[in-house]
């Protein structure tokens, strides 16, 4: 059950009912705007189906001590680089490499990897709610300082190990380290290799009879549109960084199998495994070489049931059913059809509405006109 | 006598007063509540990083050392478990977290500052003080040096300059007292990067544990230490595994200095009857000697 709430007075007067103490100072933050857009989930906070005025069947709500909401977003909103210098006193600021984090998140939970409010549009920077002190009238809310320890050393020190101040804060008056980072892969004056998408990998596997398996990892992203979290699932800071990785961090074959099997049957293993490198997927395989309308589409377009690729129909109104001529724009073809002509009806000139055979002229002309010679409009 | 109905209504509220908190502190652990407004530290060691800056933080409020900051990255520390010492009142330690070893829990240890702390009614000189705002603090001048406190604490926190040869002194974490009573925060959470350390009043702090609880129940067992542990403390604490497995001691929630009392006031009944004796003994001569001297002034 999902209530969208239209009225943001009473997301206003209702959250604080149900947060009890504390939590307000945080809800008042959302404007009116994005408490219009504040989605709740009734069985976040009550037992029952139908809660009213008597029996409110409330939980402790555990999710709403601390603002949760998590829209989709994507890699490309996220800032280059910051440089994080409102609580400068100590050490000088530090430089945080937006960009570079999100890539590496983007394996993981994305944008809520960190940012536990990222509502539709704008996400609020930390700095809006969390402020220079801890909160003392809401012990929940740590502050700025407190919120970005807590934040980046949660993954941090996981897999370095380390709590040293200088992995990430620049010392005071190192003149050259507080200006504007140039270089989009620089972490505090160590680069860090570019978040890159291999164009294919070959592995090696304990399977006999097809120990190779090619995989054409651009292809998957350019031609199937995959985000880099449609397979790389939970592949936290730690999959990569952690030279000590705890064996249990592996993957073992049945969750390697489980990525595949989402779009592909792994039933048949020759498909995937040989004991040579498989060449990359051609469309003319299957017996249907894509002409230059279809090479440059998404596979979506044309094979939308999604996981399973399914076999098409090979005629052209099997997918363009809904085309006619005030709809289809002849000249894509190389013909812009003259006044006369982009009036009459597709199939008088296309008999049966068959797209794929030559369109014919004697429906209206017994001439014996070729349309070669003699076009119904301008080549172009 | 000059007794007034008025002053009679003092001593008469007085003395239910007295009667009303012996009988809150009789109850064991009941009128924990009392505290609630006491100030007070949440450890969570789900949040703790080991970063050890609480040590620098606490040396640097207590004037016990001035080393740089970087010298508290050393993680050899944690080779071994340390405890409070004269000259470092509070330490961080570490304690296994299952499925992730390279990565384990971390323990700070200072002072519970106890809502009915064992050490102050150990003392019989009265060095050691329940303030009213919590922290349990300790006057040298007052010290005789007996040590009572370091038997009686049930968490072995007072240590003792054994190495002071003329003044030695009970060294323990004092709260912070005089940066509290000045509206600050203790010098150790003042320094707690991450904020695993919050201060706050007893109460806030309790449902603040108890949420974070509810919220991430994969993150914490439901149980925070000191909220009955000896009949409640003013540092408690939270845990990814059970309180058992790190170095906190298993208490019950029965207040310590009932305990040490009745132990007390067990050898103290056996002084009764002789004490009696000399009283009456005292009472006597002292009556004996008016009575002469009543004669005497005759005399005169
Ligand atoms: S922990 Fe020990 S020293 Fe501290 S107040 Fe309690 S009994 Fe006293
Ligand atoms: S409260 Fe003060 S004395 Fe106690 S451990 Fe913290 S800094 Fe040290
Ligand atoms: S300063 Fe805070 S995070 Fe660091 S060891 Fe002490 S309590 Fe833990």
């Amino acid at each position: 059950m999902k209530i969208i709430s239209k009225n943001p007075a009473i997301v206003g007067l209702f959250l604080p009912l149900i947060l009890a103490v504390g939590f307000v100072s945080g809800v008042s933050r959302l404007s009116a705007d994005e408490a219009k857009k504040t989605t709740l989930d009734c069985g976040e906070c009550h037992t029952c189906e139908n809660p009213s005025a008597e029996n409110l069947c409330l939980k402790p709500c555990p999710s709403l001590f601390m603002l949760q909401e998590h829209a989709k977003h994507t890699v490309t909103e996220a800032p280059d680089s910051m440089l994080l210098k409102i609580l400068v006193n100590e050490y000088g600021p530090v430089r945080f490499n937006h960009k570079l984090h999100a890539r590496m998140s983007d394996m993981d939970k994305g944008c809520a990897e960190c940012h536990h409010y990222s509502p539709e549009g704008r996400i609020p920077p930390c700095g809006e709610c969390h402020g220079g002190e801890a909160n003392p009238a809401n012990l929940r809310q740590p502050s700025l300082k407190g919120a970005y320890h807590r934040q980046c050393l949660s993954c941090h020190r996981e897999w370095s190990h380390s709590t040293a101040c200088a992995v990430c804060h620049i010392p005071l008056g190192a003149e050259s380290l507080t200006g504007n980072v140039k270089d989009p892969t620089d972490i505090i004056g160590i680069p860090h290799p570019l978040i890159t998408e291999p164009v294919k990998r070959v592995y090696y596997t304990p399977y006999d009879r097809g120990p190779m398996v090619t995989f054409y990892h651009k292809e998957h992203i350019d031609l199937f549109g995959l985000r880099c979290v449609d397979c790389h699932q939970k592949e936290n800071c730690v999959f990569c960084h952690d030279l000590q990785k705890p064996a249990r961090l592996k993957k073992s074959q049945e969750e390697v199998h489980a990525i595949c099997s989402g779009c592909h049957g792994t039933h048949k293993c020759s498909k995937c495994h040989d004991k040579k490198e498989k060449p990359a997927f051609s469309h003319a395989d299957t017996g249907w070489p894509l002409s230059r309308f279809h090479r440059g589409a998404d596979c979506r377009a044309c094979h939308p049931t999604g996981k399973r690729i399914s076999k098409l129909n090979k005629e052209c109104i099997g997918c363009h059913a809904g085309w006619n001529q005030e709809t289809f724009a002849h000249a894509v073809v190389g013909l812009q059809l003259d006044e006369i002509h982009i009036e009459i009806e597709c199939a008088d000139c296309h008999v049966d509405r068959k797209f794929e055979n030559k369109p014919v002229c004697s429906g209206c002309h017994d001439d014996g006109r070729d349309p070669r010679k003699n076009p119904p409009g301008k080549k172009i | 006598m000059g007794l007034d109905r008025r002053d009679f209504f003092k001593i008469v509220t007085a003395g239910s007063a007295s009667m009303l908190a012996g009988e809150v502190k009789a109850g064991a652990n009941g009128g924990n509540h009392r505290f609630s407004d006491n100030f007070g530290v949440l450890v969570d060691t789900a949040i703790c990083i080991g970063c050890r800056k609480c040590e620098w933080g606490c040396e640097q409020a207590n004037s016990l050392a001035f080393r740089d900051k970087s010298e508290y990255e050393d993680k050899s520390v944690f080779e071994n478990q340390r405890r409070p010492v004269p000259d470092k009142y509070t330490v961080v330690n570490t304690f296994e977290k299952p499925l992730d070893p390279a990565n384990p829990y971390y323990l700070k240890v200072q002072c519970m500052h106890c809502n009915h702390p064992a050490c102050v009614s150990a003392c019989i000189v009265g060095a050691l003080e329940k303030k009213t705002e919590g922290p349990v603090t300790y006057d040298p001048w007052k010290c005789m040096g007996c040590r009572y406190c370091m038997v009686a604490c049930p968490f072995q926190v007072p240590a003792y300059e054994y190495a002071e040869p003329l003044t030695p002194q009970v060294r323990k974490c004092g709260f912070c007292y005089d940066k509290l009573k000045d509206g600050k925060k203790p010098g150790c959470v003042e320094a707690c990067p991450n904020e695993a350390l919050t201060f706050g009043k007893r109460g806030d702090l309790l449902e603040l544990a108890h949420n974070r609880i509810i919220q991430n129940p994969e993150k914490y067992v439901s149980h925070v230490y000191g909220e009955y542990e000896a009949g409640g403390t003013s540092w408690m604490y939270l845990a990814g595994v059970e309180f058992e497995k790190t170095e906190l001691p298993v208490i019950g929630s029965e207040p310590i200095p009932e305990i040490t009392e009745s132990i007390q006031h067990g050898i103290f009944k056996a002084f009764v009857p002789p004490l009696a004796l000399y009283g009456l003994l005292a009472l006597a001569m002292h009556t004996f000697r008016e009575k002469q001297a009543e004669k005497g002034d005759n005399h005169e």
